[in-house]
């Protein structure tokens, strides 16, 4: 080379790229750039633990503090992943423990994680400082308790949504004395009462505590405590929102409220008494996001609060708000960008409350940032979506799910095409779609001509044949993720789009009717993927090749098969005949 | 001597390849495939499809009839108690928050003893409890609300866990009941059974 950058330069400029894409970019202009952000690279990203290995992570990027890392896939939130199909972490906490003794972040989504993991975590990085552990399970309170007694100089504790074994509340108390630096807790999940006067002074001695969300054991009349020895706090989740009414109650709540300058968020919410909220009116205006899914209070009052709350950004609300409350909403909160409606009764027959789709009209047409939204109600229109999708056009996240499978339009009968067509075809930066209710091949058709910055698309009961999955596999440009659920769809567009396979991270595929030998070929011919059959009913070579499998779940690798498959699943591929154990 | 720079793709993988070997072998691109939404399709192959799609093959009545089979089959899938799975698709942990109504007191007790996670997976009754077997590493779940008697029941594991159904009788169940102690099942009532098992054990009975 004619010239030398020093090395040096090359990396400080390096240092100011956070996006894995921009670090992608930059390795791939030469060796001695690729060597140097290789070096450099302090953060990593997996998206599906099974696309590569401890060891080849390792190899590439040999100083690495911090990892975020997805296990099963989506569809496992609903119970669609029978229990032991994979996904464990412990081999890859073993592998960093030897070769990243300076590791500070651990970040998981939909992993198998044990008290043995927890242990070796809590004994081998030093410096440990972040473990967010969502949607995870397969650990004790044994295992925080490690976590909470070792790392010495611990941020964050986050076990959102996970599914933790509660043996006791005794894991808290394992906090030193001296640890002073935490940031975050979250220990919503637990069910557990953990020592109050323990978790007080842990409180007391955290400075910089931002967030704190409590589990539901928290009493209310012991919230007062915790604020006033945490009035810096950004990020409150209540325990238990409910007492009998007592005018000190509700006094000191109120009062420990109004020092809360900081508060920007708000959750918990559980067996709310309504007569207590007015106690947080005092930090309302300057509330962004407000987590109300627990909240099994009536409209009136969910708008009484809602309103208060004029800088909302993100809500998160039962059911229960009905259409007069997102009315209300829509009028108060001319912020709002993100709006989730949870069912209250989603197994219920009739409907329960007066949400139709005439809620989200309203706040599409009241609310000028809308740009994400899940939203759960038993009618829809066509009409109703193409006013939603003309009113927002800039819509980011759209998830529609009407509670009865393939219900048409409830005012014309017909499918929902053209109302979903609608939304693809306004919504140009659409990233991801959740669709349901009566749906044809036509509107895979509108969705692959459109939806070209899709990402992440779900199907459920809809489509007529193999048509609407190649529309979709062929149309969508951006498609990174694919989970399909009883749809009528088969071979033919799966292995006409084979290659496409390689340029997505996953597709998932339940109650189709792909073939068992479409599996085979598909996993013989494509050695960069791996084919995951899910049968239950036993090895799927035990019936006729014809026979479609029950799950089917595909995904890109560099890893090739894995080893960690429990017996109802089997890998298709070439090298060697079917084995399963 | 000109510096000559290359932009050339590495081969899928970070399997520790030169990047710049690939050079050598690939056509120089220009700026705009380099840098404009080239990311995306990095890996595009240029495999050939497996099949090729014939857009005039599909007629209406094949349509029809690909349907109509999927649906046929659709009863036998998926559904437990003519319930479905997983549909509504809500977190099992969100079910329990609800309006409780229609559903039977005991079933949410059962969930929320359950750690939050667990159970309450699908339908107004289910009960998903975790099981262990005796010697193998991998626990499974199993709805309680969807058998009517041990025999189904233990039945059921057996075939879960991949073992010979036909000896039955030389399988012990127990259970661990609301006050945490491990009991033989087999004893109570089966619907008493149902609601104080909070998770199961299966062993092969001792010599």
């Amino acid at each position: 080379m004619a010239y030398s950058f020093p090395e040096e330069v090359l990396e400080h400029v390096f240092s100011f790229l956070s996006s894995d894409r921009d670090r992608n970019a930059v390795s791939l202009v030469c060796k001695s750039w690729y060597e140097i952000e290789r070096w450099c690279r302090r953060r990593v990203f997996i998206g599906n633990c099974y696309a590569v290995s401890p060891d080849i992570v390792i190899r590439r990027f040999p100083e690495v503090r911090a990892l975020e890392m997805k296990g099963k896939p989506h569809f496992a939130d609903f119970n669609l992943v029978p229990e032991g199909w994979g996904a464990y972490v412990h081999p890859w906490i073993r592998a960093m423990s030897a070769a990243y003794p300076l590791l500070e972040e651990i970040k998981l989504k939909r992993m198998v994680v044990t008290d043995e993991s927890l242990e070796l975590i809590a004994r081998s990085f030093k410096n440990f400082k972040v473990l967010v552990l969502s949607s995870c399970e397969g650990f004790t309170t044994d295992g925080l308790a490690s976590i909470a007694a070792n790392c010495r100089n611990l941020r964050e504790l986050d076990l959102r949504e996970s599914e933790v074994e509660d043996l006791s509340g005794h894991w808290l108390s394992h906090f030193p004395d001296n640890c002073t630096s935490l940031v975050s807790l979250n220990m919503s999940c637990l069910g557990s009462e953990v020592s109050f006067s323990a978790l007080e002074r842990l409180v007391a001695r955290c400075p910089n505590l931002r967030t704190l969300r409590l589990n539901r054991a928290v009493p209310i009349e012991k919230l007062p405590n915790l604020l006033h020895r945490a009035p810096q706090l950004v990020e409150l989740g209540t325990g238990a929102y409910s007492a009998e009414i007592r005018s000190d109650i509700f006094s000191n709540l109120a009062e420990a409220f109004s020092v809360c300058k900081q508060l920007k968020g708000l959750s918990g919410f559980w067996d709310v008494v309504p007569a207590f909220l007015p106690a947080m009116y005092s930090v309302c205006s300057g509330i962004t996001s407000l987590n109300l899914s627990y909240a099994t209070i009536q409209s009136p009052d969910l708008v009484k609060l809602v309103s208060q709350c004029r800088n909302l950004q993100r809500l998160w609300v039962l059911d229960y708000i009905e259409d007069t409350g997102l009315e209300a909403l829509a009028a108060s909160c001319k912020d709002l960008q993100e709006l989730r409606v949870f069912p209250s009764d989603p197994f219920g027959a009739e409907p329960n409350v007066a949400l139709t789709e005439q809620g989200l009209v309203s706040v599409s047409e009241g609310c000028p940032k809308l740009q994400s939204v899940l939203y759960f109600c038993r009618q829809m229109s066509n009409a109703a979506l193409v006013t939603i999708a003309r009113n927002r056009p800039e819509m980011i996240r759209f998830r529609l799910c009407i509670i009865e499978p393939q219900a048409p339009d409830y005012l014309t009968l017909e499918p929902l095409d053209a109302g979903f067509g609608a939304i693809v075809e306004n919504c140009k930066e659409l990233r991801r779609l959740s669709m349901s209710g009566l749906l044809t091949d036509k509107v895979f058709e509108y969705i692959g001509n459109h939806a070209k910055k899709l990402e992440m698309l779900s199907i459920a009961f809809a489509g007529d044949s193999d048509l609407g999955l190649h529309h979709v596999l062929s149309g969508c440009e951006s498609l990174r993720k694919l989970e399909i659920r009883d749809c009528p769809f088969g071979d033919k567009a799966l292995l006409a789009n084979a290659a496409k396979l390689e340029t997505m991270r996953s597709l998932w595929m339940s109650s189709c009717s792909v073939s068992f030998g479409a599996c085979k070929l598909l996993g013989q011919k494509m050695p960069r993927l791996n084919v995951e059959v899910i049968d239950e009913r036993g090895p799927p070579d035990s019936r006729p090749e014809s026979c479609p499998v029950e799950k089917l779940y595909v995904y890109r690798t560099v890893a090739g098969r894995r080893a960690d498959m429990p017996g109802f699943v089997w890998t298709m591929d070439g090298d060697k005949s079917l084995t399963f154990s | 001597m000109e510096l000559q720079l290359e932009l050339a793709l590495s081969s899928s993988s970070g399997r520790g390849s030169d990047p710049n070997q690939d050079c050598n072998r690939r056509r120089k691109r220009c700026f705009d495939t380099a840098f404009l939404g080239v990311m995306e399709s990095v890996d595009s192959p240029q495999t050939l499809p497996l099949l090729i799609w014939d857009e005039k093959q599909r007629s209406n009545g094949e349509l029809h009839e690909q349907k109509r089979i999927h649906d046929l089959a659709a009863s036998d899938r998926n559904v437990e108690d003519d319930v479905l799975v997983g549909w509504p698709p809500v977190k099992s942990w969100r079910k329990q928050f609800g309006h409780h109504s229609r559903r039977v007191c005991a079933t949410n007790y059962v969930n929320v003893e359950h750690g939050g996670g667990d159970g309450g997976g699908r339908g107004l009754n289910s009960m998903y409890v975790k099981v262990k077997m005796e010697g193998v590493g991998i626990g499974r779940k199993v709805d309680l609300s969807s058998h009517r008697s041990y025999q189904t029941l233990i039945a059921k594991l057996i075939a879960m866990f991949g073992k010979c159904e036909d000896n039955v009788e030389t399988y012990k169940l127990t259970y661990q009941d609301k006050d945490g102690d491990w009991v033989l099942a087999g004893d109570v009532p089966w619907e008493t059974f149902v609601h104080s098992a909070q998770r199961l054990k299966l062993q092969k009975n001792g010599y």
